[in-house]
Formats: C-alpha cells, sequence, structure tokens
C-alpha cells in the first residue's frame, strides 16, 4: 500500500486540479465584438431625457424600430420578452430592453414607451428629434429610410434590425434579427439566454 | 390550407399582420390578390425585405400585387417571410379571439379562413 501511495497522491491531485480547471470560454452565439465600442445617448422616454450612461450597472438591450410595423418588430420584440423572461429575477434587474424608435413623427416617446411595455413591462421606449436619432444611428453604424410612402404618416419604414448590446456604456455584442426570431428558429432561445448570462 | 393565427400587437399599433399557409390542390396556378376583414379599413399582401448595410441587416417590407401559389405547391406566411398586414385596425385586438379574413384570388374566387389572435 505504502508503495502505491505517491501514485494515489498524484492522481488525486490531477483529480482535483482537474475540477479546478476553468471552464473553457463561452462559445458567443451572437456576434462578440472584440474591440468593444463605447456608446451613449440621450433620448426622450416618456418621463423626459433617458440617458445610457444611466444603467452602467446593467447589460442593456437596444433594438431600433417603429410602432407601424407588424412583422420584423415584433418578431424581435417578442424574442426579446422570451429571452428576458428566461432569465432569473436576479438577473433580470440587471438586465434593460430598450425599444428606439426611429420614427418619430408618428411614435411620440409616450407611444414608443406603450409599445415597448406591451411586451414585457420592465421593458423601456424612447424616441428623440429626427437630429438626435440619426446622431445615434450614426454611433451604432443603424440604417433607416422611409419606403412605400403613400401619404402623410402612411408608410413603411426599412430599418437596421439588429438588437445592440451594452455593457458598461460599450458595445459588446451583436444579434442579427435570424437571430431573435424564433417564430422560425426556436432552438436559438437557449442559445441567446447563455450569451446574455455570460456577460452578466 | 393550414391553420395560421392574427399577431397580438400593442394596443398603440393601428396593424398588424395574419400568418398562414396556402395550399393549391389545384391544377392552375392561384394568385392571392388581396383580403378583406371586419376588423381592419385594409388588408394588403407584403413580403419582407433584406438588404445589407454597414455589415447590419437592414430590414423592411415591400407591398406585393399578387402571391401566386403554383399547382400543387404551397406559400407558407410567416415571420420573417410573407404576411398579410391589417392596416387600420378599427378597434385593438384582444388575446384569443378570432378575426374573420376572406381571401380574395384572381377569378374571384373568395375563401373565409378565421384566425385566432395570439402573441407570438
Amino acid at each position: 500500500m505504502k508503495r502505491f501511495f505517491p501514485l494515489l497522491l498524484i492522481l488525486g491531485l490531477l483529480g482535483l486540479g482537474y475540477l479546478l480547471l476553468p471552464k473553457g470560454p463561452h462559445s458567443f452565439f451572437g456576434t462578440r465584438l472584440l474591440n468593444p465600442k463605447p456608446v451613449d445617448f440621450t433620448l426622450q422616454g416618456p418621463e423626459g431625457p433617458l440617458r445610457l450612461a444611466d444603467f452602467q450597472d446593467k447589460l442593456v438591450l437596444i433594438f431600433f424600430g417603429y410602432v407601424h410595423c407588424p412583422d420584423v418588430c415584433p418578431t424581435t420584440m417578442l424574442s426579446l420578452k422570451r429571452v428576458y423572461e428566461n432569465l432569473s429575477p436576479e438577473e433580470r434587474k440587471r438586465v434593460q430592453v430598450i425599444f428606439i424608435s426611429v420614427d418619430p413623427e408618428r411614435d411620440a416617446p409616450e407611444i414608443a414607451d406603450q409599445y415597448a411595455k406591451a411586451f414585457h413591462h420592465d421593458f423601456l421606449g424612447v424616441t428623440g428629434t429626427p437630429e438626435t436619432l440619426q446622431e445615434v444611428a450614426r454611433t451604432f453604424g443603424v440604417y433607416y429610410q422611409k419606403t412605400a410612402y403613400r401619404g402623410p404618416g402612411e408608410y413603411l419604414v426599412d430599418h437596421t434590425a439588429t438588437t445592440f448590446v451594452v455593457r458598461k456604456g460599450q458595445l459588446v455584442l451583436l444579434l442579427s434579427p435570424d437571430k431573435l426570431n424564433f417564430a422560425q428558429n426556436p432552438g436559438y432561445l437557449p442559445k441567446v439566454v447563455a450569451d446574455l448570462r455570460a456577460l452578466l | 390550407m393550414e391553420p395560421g393565427w392574427v399577431r397580438l400587437v400593442p394596443p398603440v399599433v393601428p396593424d398588424t399582420a395574419a400568418y398562414l399557409t396556402l395550399a393549391n390542390r389545384g391544377k392552375t396556378p392561384l394568385r392571392l390578390v388581396g383580403a378583406e376583414t371586419p376588423v381592419a379599413k385594409r388588408v394588403s399582401l407584403h413580403r419582407d425585405y433584406q438588404e445589407h448595410r454597414g455589415g447590419h441587416a437592414v430590414l423592411g417590407m415591400r407591398p406585393l400585387p399578387y402571391v401566386e401559389i403554383p399547382p400543387g405547391g404551397r406559400v407558407a406566411f410567416r415571420p420573417g417571410g410573407y404576411h398579410l398586414m391589417l392596416e387600420g385596425l378599427k378597434r385593438p385586438l384582444k388575446a384569443g379571439e378570432k378575426v374573420e379574413l376572406t381571401l380574395l384570388f384572381q377569378g374571384g374566387l373568395r375563401v373565409k379562413v378565421i384566425l385566432p389572435v395570439e402573441m407570438r
């Protein structure tokens, strides 16, 4: 028994070492930005200005869209709702979903906020003047353009449908609309949830 | 025809989308040219439109004059593809209620469908 002791000790230490090994880095489903980009904005919420920098302690998920949008926007917003509801109450306290309307002509801040809250009461909806929105869009690399103009107040809007994930004022992850289309790809839900957990 | 649904949207949204799958069991192409519903002012056919700008997917939708279902074929209306846009809802819809939709085909064929309102 005595001569086996060193061998057992080595095996034991190896086993312990294996257990202590850090788990491999999370492999992101979304596009992880290797050079996180500093971002900030001040837009109008229903109760006044809302600044991104005020959410330093939260993981912020930002989606640009517009209210008169029956297919693209609800598809992503419903997916964000499902992602959010899959987090624990503690995790949810550290996550904020913000919907930015790029159609201020039709969507007042109250409308944008009511829209966001209809998906989940913790979500926020904001908008701004056309000039401010352009500036914010430039920061995030977002494009939007009115199309199919039929008359005043009757048009569609093409818009970048990426969901931007911001941590401590830096853009760290991008989720394409395809990755947030759980209507077509139900298997993507746990992957997106895992991405957020890895960032929390 | 396979079951579909009308999307429940926030009450502040005056438009919504209807989804369903249409199958053509006949020997000639069928052209869906429009639809009517008592709950909205107008129904139009749309297909999602996608382009890439600045490394991101830019999405939108484009109205279509018709959607053709080939003989023996089927066309799925679903999020991210085709949808029937119910424009100008006369009142906010409620989850679980049934919406009547009359599909209008070229040649005068009218097909009535009843779709549930669901948040999905």
